[in-house]
């Protein structure tokens, strides 16, 4: 009895030791945030720091707020986030797709690897001027700069997951007599499942690299048509202010990302 | 009739450089609900002799029959087990199971039961929801037995079916699977290094020599009168005969080398 109880009063300070270090982790990194603001405050507001260069938290809240009244945000904030919706789910279907196909066929495989490779490394932004006059000055043309970016990767990351397939498992579908497309359907697929998710989650940054490359070459909205502008004209604080909203809408979308594979692979330990 | 019979196997593999003879004029038989198992040194096609009877390889030349009738393909009639489990895991248990008759488009009302049958007699049922990495690795092993059963074979090929796992596991998993596929009455064909597992489990031991390899000896085990393979390792005769076949194994070996050495000299 007394033994129990030690080992009790053991597993509740087990349990209080790790709470709090998750309270100290946590209350780290938001004690970091509020340093950084208020760094950033004291030292614009006495002068240390120019504000017309840095902008400050203040003058940020303040350009928030303007650009939230007007309803001007959340137009620039729709227009990018759909550029990049389409981007991503585009760049993973044809990824994904492309992935297969060469998986499928190893012989198409070995032809188009160096085509893969080159692609891979070849900036994408570097096409911009090609895809402005291929795809117009339009929206056309700022989701297929992120669809290209997403694309490669994507294609890559599949491929290599699908082709390091267990060997052994694929053994014992054939002994059952199983079709390429059955081995493909009930393992090679399902069990690159994290794979597509972790592509996924470096799709959503693919997707944002291209939709604001996209935009700052061409565009008439947008988060990166705004960041752009505010440059040209020197107003920081909008700079700032659309900085800070894209960090927020694609953190929303990565921890969507990231609920989605929490739901789909619940066998994973 | 012989339910399984191999006649004059021969098989060559062919690379860039050389040409390999793997098999060389294998010849055997097996009876229906006999215990087989082939020994041999390791790397001399044991496991490539498997696949030939469940129709994966194709041997260069002789023929091999299955039940009276000619293997050409992929047979569905034998079931394969591997040295791991490979149950998916994103699979539960009872879909695990019944993986083999999807594939194999046999998923009946009946044949259904049949494996909810087989997932309760042979105590999975509390399992049958449970991912694989949920359960023990000797748990692990019987579910893969089970999926092997449930597309109803008629010969169980086990290729060191418990060679991933540890001694104390490897001999209750042993004997687990012996008294299962006794009770469902099946045909075996192990293949392993290990004699004692060899001896302990076998009606016949196929002994096989070097690559190319080929039938060296059959040893019959007469220890029918134990009802386990962790009785049969009490058996007096147990270590005669083990002796007995490691003798013929490295018997094979020291003739091979004698052969090697000579082998440079033109």
């Amino acid at each position: 009895m007394k033994h129990k109880q030690e080992l009790s009063t053991n597993l509740r300070r087990y349990l209080k030791k790790t709470r709090q270090r998750k309270l100290l982790i946590l209350s780290g990194q938001i004690g970091f945030l509020i340093l950084f603001l208020a760094l950033w405050q004291i030292l614009t507001d006495c002068g240390v720091l120019d504000s017309f260069i840095t902008s400050s938290p203040s003058k940020i809240c303040l350009q928030l707020k303007n650009l939230s009244v007007t309803g001007e945000l959340f137009r620039h904030v729709w227009v990018s986030t759909k550029e990049t919706l389409i981007g991503f789910v585009l760049g993973t279907l044809i990824g994904t797709v492309t992935a297969i196909i060469l998986w499928w066929s190893p012989l198409l495989n070995k032809i188009f690897e160096p085509y893969l490779v080159v692609l891979n490394s070849l900036p994408k932004v570097a096409l911009g001027p090609i895809i402005i006059i291929w795809a117009g000055t339009g929206q056309t043309a700022i989701v297929t700069m992120a669809v290209l970016i997403s694309v490669v990767i994507t294609t890559i990351t599949m491929l290599n997951g699908f082709n390091e397939t267990d060997e052994n498992k694929i053994l014992l579908l054939k002994t059952m007599n199983a079709t390429k497309f059955q081995i493909f359907t009930k393992l090679v697929f399902p069990s690159n499942l994290p794979t597509l998710l972790s592509a996924l989650k470096i799709n959503v940054g693919m997707a944002w690299i291209g939709t604001i490359m996209g935009e700052y070459l061409t565009s008439k909205a947008g988060l990166g048509y705004l960041i752009l502008y505010g440059g040209q004209v020197f107003k920081l604080d909008l700079v700032m202010t659309c900085i800070l909203v894209l960090c927020v809408v694609a953190a929303v979308m990565y921890l969507i990302v990231a609920k989605i594979e929490k739901m789909l692979i619940k066998w994973r330990n | 009739m012989h339910i399984l019979e191999l006649k004059n196997v021969n098989l060559t593999y062919y690379s860039k450089t050389t040409e390999t003879n793997a098999l060389k004029d294998v010849d055997f038989f097996v009876d229906e609900g006999e215990f087989i198992a082939i020994v041999g040194p390791s790397g001399c096609g044991k496991t490539t002799l498997l696949s030939l009877v469940s129709g994966i390889l194709k041997p260069t030349s002789g023929r091999i029959f299955l039940n009276g009738k000619e293997v050409t393909g992929v047979n569905e009639d034998v079931g394969y087990m591997l040295q791991h489990d490979h149950l998916f895991e994103w699979r539960n248990i009872r879909q695990n199971i019944r993986l083999g008759l999807e594939i194999q488009k046999k998923l009946t009302p009946e044949n259904s039961d049949r494996i909810d049958d087989l997932i309760e007699k042979y105590g999975l049922k509390e399992f049958a929801k449970s991912f694989p990495h949920q359960l023990s690795g000797g748990m692990r092993q019987r579910a893969a037995l089970i999926r092997t059963l449930a597309t109803n074979p008629s010969v169980l090929l086990l290729d060191e079916p418990f060679g991933a796992l540890d001694f104390q596991t490897r001999l209750n998993v042993c004997d687990d699977v012996y008294s299962i596929i006794k009770k469902e009455q099946k045909t075996a064909l192990l293949v392993t290094h290990d004699i004692n597992e060899a001896i302990s489990m076998a009606d016949r031991i196929i002994i096989l020599s070097k690559r190319p390899a080929t039938v060296k000896n059959i040893h019959v085990t007469n220890l029918g009168t134990y009802s386990s393979p962790l009785s049969r390792r009490e058996s007096p005769d147990f270590s005669k005969q083990f002796e007995k076949i490691w003798k013929e194994l490295n018997d094979n070996e020291t003739q091979t080398r004698v052969i090697d050495q000579s082998a440079p000299i033109p």
